[in-house]
């Protein structure tokens, strides 16, 4: 990816993710004093599926860019640079792919 | 060229602390433990698709002592990362950017993220 768009998406990512994590990290602290009966209404909500399904694609889209940078930085033989994008670069695709089939298929 | 000849960046042990890397490395830092905070709520998700007696189990972990402490934590993480991050974006527009309007700006995101969390727990635990 060009430097320039990798900037700019990252930038766009930020802005998309912020409103979707602050409201999902908000539902897991209201859900939290509440047993498994009380989530299952909002689990199942489709709108719900939808926004988390988004902030997990994109949240980790950006969480890879980021980290890409931090080990640009500080991480300076090249060998385990590599390894350490490719590991973020995995981590940023199955766990997005799995949220996505436990929402469509589990919940 | 050997790798560990590539120059590095600037050594946090080295300078003097100033508000504006402070607030930069700890944006850095946040930015991670915020990734740490997904995870966890990944984990919701899936203790909750797998069975009532997990999510239970995870319900009772974040519930405990170190779950609220942690908890707490991401909270802040979470609101100084925005507040910052809105302050990058600031910057990337070109606004800002003189040091005395750059400290104020940081003590401010400093102030608002504490702020904010308070206010995030109280909302989410329904006290106000």
């Amino acid at each position: 990816m060009n430097e320039t768009r990798k900037w700019m998406l990252h930038r766009v990512s930020a802005i998309i993710v912020a409103p979707l994590f602050v409201w999902f990290y908000f539902s897991l602290i209201s859900l939290s004093e509440k047993n498994y009966q009380e989530a299952i209404y909002f689990f199942k909500n489709p709108l719900f599926k939808i926004l988390a399904i988004a902030l997990f694609f994109i949240g980790f889209f950006h969480a890879k860019i980021s980290l890409s940078e931090i080990f640009e930085d500080y991480i300076h033989n090249k060998k385990i640079k590599n390894a350490a994008n490719l590991l973020a670069l995995l981590l940023s695709i199955i766990i997005p792919v799995i949220t996505l089939i436990l929402l469509i298929y589990k919940i | 060229m050997k790798d560990n000849q590539n120059p590095i960046s600037p050594h946090l042990q080295i300078y003097r602390w100033h508000i504006s890397s402070l607030l930069s490395i700890t944006h850095r830092i946040a930015g991670v433990v915020n990734l740490l905070a997904l995870i966890l709520m990944f984990f919701w998700l899936l203790t909750f698709s797998l069975s009532e007696s997990s999510y239970e189990l995870f319900l009772l972990a974040i519930n405990s002592f170190f779950g609220k402490f942690i908890l707490i934590g991401f909270t802040w993480s979470m609101s100084f990362h925005i507040f910052s991050g809105i302050r990058h974006l600031a910057w990337d527009m070109g606004y800002g950017f003189e040091i005395k309007t750059a400290n104020i700006s940081g003590i401010l995101v400093i102030l608002s993220s504490l702020v904010i969390t308070i206010i995030f727990w109280l909302l989410g635990r329904g006290l106000i």
